[in-house]
């Protein structure tokens, strides 16, 4: 037996296990987006879909805290990331491993903190009554911002991390080379920086994105039935009503946007750099 | 040649449409020692490894001390293979990284014991038993290496530029310890190198190659005074060839050839009936290399230091004497 | 201030904003309150031990353990061959495979959910224990293919053909020279997989049925009428578990090289 062979055999539980365990039950859940209610092949329930006022501020809600996630998590991800690889290797790789550990705490856990801070006797609430800001409890949770805040926390370890392991390639004479020639502080960021790290700009990017339009947790949490994502919408179309083609419609939805956002940020990544 | 310990015969090894090797025949006798020698990609290690079994010829048979061997799986053939790399063991200490292949032989532990401190012993390494490999210089873990190699007295062993990562000193160490493990072992060896100082050193027979062929099979005696055809020339040293055709403008050919090739030292400098420049000069002690430049293009030229001195652009009588040049065959088409 | 107070000011904020909260959740834990506050009233332990007390969240513990130990357990006997066979032995279509095996990591859980019930589940009369190992063991296998892969190419091919030309099978060659060397590739592997179906929520959302809960699920589930403190001990106390796995296995393996 040669070894194409044997690499056939040792490939094939796995491969057929994905096909037939979640490869086939998604192509048929994502066929079933077209079919139309006769039977034929049809855009009904996408039409359906988006009739409803609903449906297309659920869209567009999960498209704007996507994009507004993304946007702070690079933000704010480049601030620690330029203050992370600017240490000495091992306080790097201690800080690597505090920003890598939020990553592996249970994600109900991680979110239940905010419901603490910001519920009707939490920590803002109480500081807010106490120092007079406020004469009644202000509602917090179940708002877009709660959403955002959380979704944000949650991610953002992810973007740190793609942009730390980015700036760790940035030739170490490149900052300074441009201070020398005379550049500032935002030419040298815009200009050496950010086309150097235009990888892991993109990877975190993509991870930050398809994870904040697909998360489930958070939303459900602090979102609840008021500020619904395509995640929630789908659950409480199927358990609620037992409604599946809205069910079918939202799969395609969030399969495509996850495509959609890698392909567009891999092509961002490669495409300006000279 | 009829009673060569291993033979191939038209063996060709193919990677999708790129031919590695293509047809070739070889034959080594017991107790030999062959270098297989040629610049990489050649073909050299993939014959080495289909020699081995790692790789499975496309065509053609491999027979080993009388039994066709084609067929048979790498850890059946008893043959010995030393890796470039070392390819030592990361995990296992030095002692059991020796005494790997003479477990799965199933010896009794008094044995392997006395075999692998034996052969440990015997490439200068005892008392490193219980080191890892990552503990030990790159000369030594070489030497852990064709001790694990030989401890299983394979009937054939294998090398594959086991040199080439050693710096020069220890290089020169290394290679009279294989001879000297060759001769008292009388295993049949293949070394395979793109260094023809090492294969001249240590090898009773030198095999050139070139695009998956042999361009010439002989002692380094032969390879290195006489080779066939301009590749090998220009491979063993040969700095200056030039066609008959050329030649024949400016003087009378010895004989029928199709290119005649100089070593830098078979110049003559200072005399001779053709005419150039000097171009570059470097002193490198014992002798000056000259570049002169000339009808013939650039002509390299060592002689002694001590001959008369000449400057970069002096004008400079220079001969290719017939007498030391090597007649040279055509090569074949690549 | 000056650019590198300014700096450090700055990551010294985003690090607040992403642990402050799992000081939060401890301190709210460990509050002697009856309501859920903070700052918290006092100092017990009573919220943690009523967590343990309640038998549908041990009962849910259990079952996320055992799923946990279960699917790493079947992802890497699934994985570790096809990446040995990825990375080694050049098989044909290895691209198309890599591709299938992975495509679990960019499909959101809750539509593999959805689609394991409607299309795998309730065609081929699935109980709901198997149907939830299947999704998670689907979930895992690109984390066990993608990281014993990785151990894999950072260790030399030539010592498997040194082995095999001493004589070992290539069966042998795998366990005696292969295995101890990516061991701690497989071990990472197992603490991440582990880790990542014990927190699973969504893929298990319309798997779990009656009786048969994840402690996640279960604890959102309780979240809606829950007041008191005890979800927040929860909450610390898985915090915890995980920091300590997390803290062991960065000691001892250098998890973070795998992430």
């Amino acid at each position: 037996m040669n070894a194409r062979t044997r690499g056939l055999l040792l490939l094939t539980p796995a491969t057929l296990f994905v096909f037939v365990a979640f490869l086939v039950p998604l192509a048929i859940l994502l066929a079933g987006s077209f079919q139309r209610d006769d039977g034929a092949i049809g855009l009904q329930r996408y039409v359906e879909f988006f009739a409803d006022p609903l449906h297309q501020e659920v869209v567009l809600r999960t498209l704007r805290i996507g994009a507004l996630v993304t946007l702070a998590a690079i933000a704010l991800g480049y601030v620690a990331a330029l203050a992370i690889v600017d240490l000495s290797p091992t306080s790097r790789a201690r800080l690597v491993g505090l920003v890598t550990l939020p990553i592996m705490i249970s994600p109900v856990a991680r979110t239940y903190a905010w419901i603490v801070l910001l519920g009707r006797t939490g920590l803002v609430n109480n500081l807010a009554l106490q120092f007079g800001l406020t004469d009644a409890p202000l509602r917090f949770l179940y708002t877009e911002p709660a959403v955002f805040v959380g979704l944000l926390q949650l991610l953002l370890p992810l973007m740190i991390l793609s942009l730390v392991s980015a700036l760790e390639n940035v030739p170490r004479d490149a900052v300074p080379a441009a201070r020398m020639l005379g550049a500032n502080w935002w030419v040298v960021f815009t200009r050496v920086l950010l086309p150097l790290t235009r990888d892991g700009l993109a990877t975190g990017g993509v991870l930050v994105f398809t994870g904040a339009i697909t998360a489930y947790i958070t939303p459900a949490m602090l979102g609840g039935a008021k500020i619904l994502m395509l995640e929630t919408l789908l659950y409480q179309r199927v358990n609620v009503t037992d409604d599946i083609a809205t069910a079918t419609v939202i799969t395609a939805l969030l399969v495509s946007m996850s495509i959609l956002a890698k392909l567009v940020l891999s092509r961002l990544a490669k495409g300006r750099s000279k | 040649m009829s009673d060569a310990f291993l033979r191939l015969h038209d063996v060709t090894l193919r990677y999708g449409r790129t031919i590695a090797v293509e047809k070739l025949n070889l034959a080594v006798s017991a107790g030999e020692f062959v270098a297989l020698l040629g610049p990489s990609g050649c073909g050299k290690t993939t014959t080495m490894r289909a020699i081995a079994g790692l790789l499975k010829p496309s065509a053609g048979r491999i027979v080993i001390d009388g039994a066709d061997v084609t067929r048979v799986a790498p850890n059946k053939r008893d043959v010995g293979l030393m890796f470039q790399s070392y390819a030592l063991f990361p995990h296992l200490t030095v002692f059991e990284n020796v005494a790997f292949g003479l477990r799965l032989r199933k010896l009794p532990d008094a044995d392997i014991k006395t075999r692998a401190i034996q052969a440990l012993a015997s490439v200068g390494l005892a008392g490193t038993e219980e080191k890892l490999p990552k503990e030990l210089s790159g000369g030594q873990q070489q030497r852990v290496a064709l001790a694990r190699a030989i401890v299983v007295r394979p009937r054939l062993l294998l090398l594959d530029e086991p040199l080439s990562n050693l710096d020069a000193r220890l290089r020169l160490e290394m290679r009279s310890e294989i001879t000297r493990l060759q001769r008292e072992l009388n295993l049949p060896m293949i070394y395979v190198t793109h260094d023809q100082v090492e294969a001249l050193a240590l090898a009773d027979r030198i095999i050139v190659m070139r695009a998956g062929r042999i361009e010439q099979d002989g002692t380094p005696e032969v390879i290195y005074a006489k080779p066939r055809n301009e590749f090998v020339a220009r491979f063993v040293g040969f700095e200056t060839i030039l066609t008959a055709a050329r030649l024949a403008a400016h003087a009378r050919l010895p004989g029928p050839a199709y290119a005649f090739g100089w070593r830098p030292r078979h110049v003559v400098v200072g005399t001779g009936p053709y005419q150039g420049h000097v171009r570059g000069a470097s002193y490198l002690g014992e002798t000056v290399e000259y570049l002169i430049e000339s009808e013939f293009g650039p002509i390299k030229a060592e002689v002694a230091a001590d001959a008369p001195r000449h400057g970069p652009g002096q004008a400079v009588a220079f001969d290719l004497p017939f007498a030391r040049a090597a007649p040279l065959a055509a090569d074949l088409p690549a | 201030m000056n650019g590198r107070a300014l700096q450090w000011t700055a990551l010294g904020a985003v690090l607040l904003f992403l642990l402050g909260p799992f000081v939060i959740i401890l301190a709210a834990g460990v509050s002697d309150g009856e309501t859920l506050t903070f700052p918290p009233e006092g100092v017990s332990l009573r919220w943690a031990a009523s967590v343990v007390a309640i038998a549908e969240l041990r009962h849910a513990f259990a079952i996320s353990f055992a799923l946990a130990v279960l699917s790493t357990l079947g992802a890497l006997l699934l994985g570790i061959p096809a990446a040995y066979a990825l990375e080694r032995l050049d098989p044909p279509g290895a691209n198309i495979v890599r591709a299938v095996v992975t495509s679990p990591l960019v499909v959101p859980g809750i539509v593999v959910g959805l689609a394991l019930l409607r299309y795998f589940v309730i065609p081929l009369g699935i109980g709901v224990r198997p149907a939830l190992l299947a999704s998670h063991i689907a979930l895992l296998i690109p984390y066990a293919v993608r990281v014993v892969a990785a151990s894999l190419r950072n260790l030399r091919v030539d010592i498997e053909d040194a082995a095999i030309m001493l004589g070992a099978t290539p069966l042998q060659a795998f366990f005696q020279i292969v295995a101890p060397n990516i061991r701690n590739g497989v071990i990472a592997s197992f603490i991440l997989s582990f880790i990542t179906s014990f927190n699973q929520v969504p893929v298990s959302l319309f798997l779990s049925g009656p009786g048969i809960s994840t402690l996640p699920i279960e604890m959102l589930a309780r979240i809606d009428f829950t007041y008191d403190p005890s979800i927040a001990a929860l909450s610390a106390m898985l915090a915890l578990l995980s920091i300590a796995i997390v803290f062991l296995a960065e000691r001892l393996l250098g998890l973070s090289r795998y992430v």
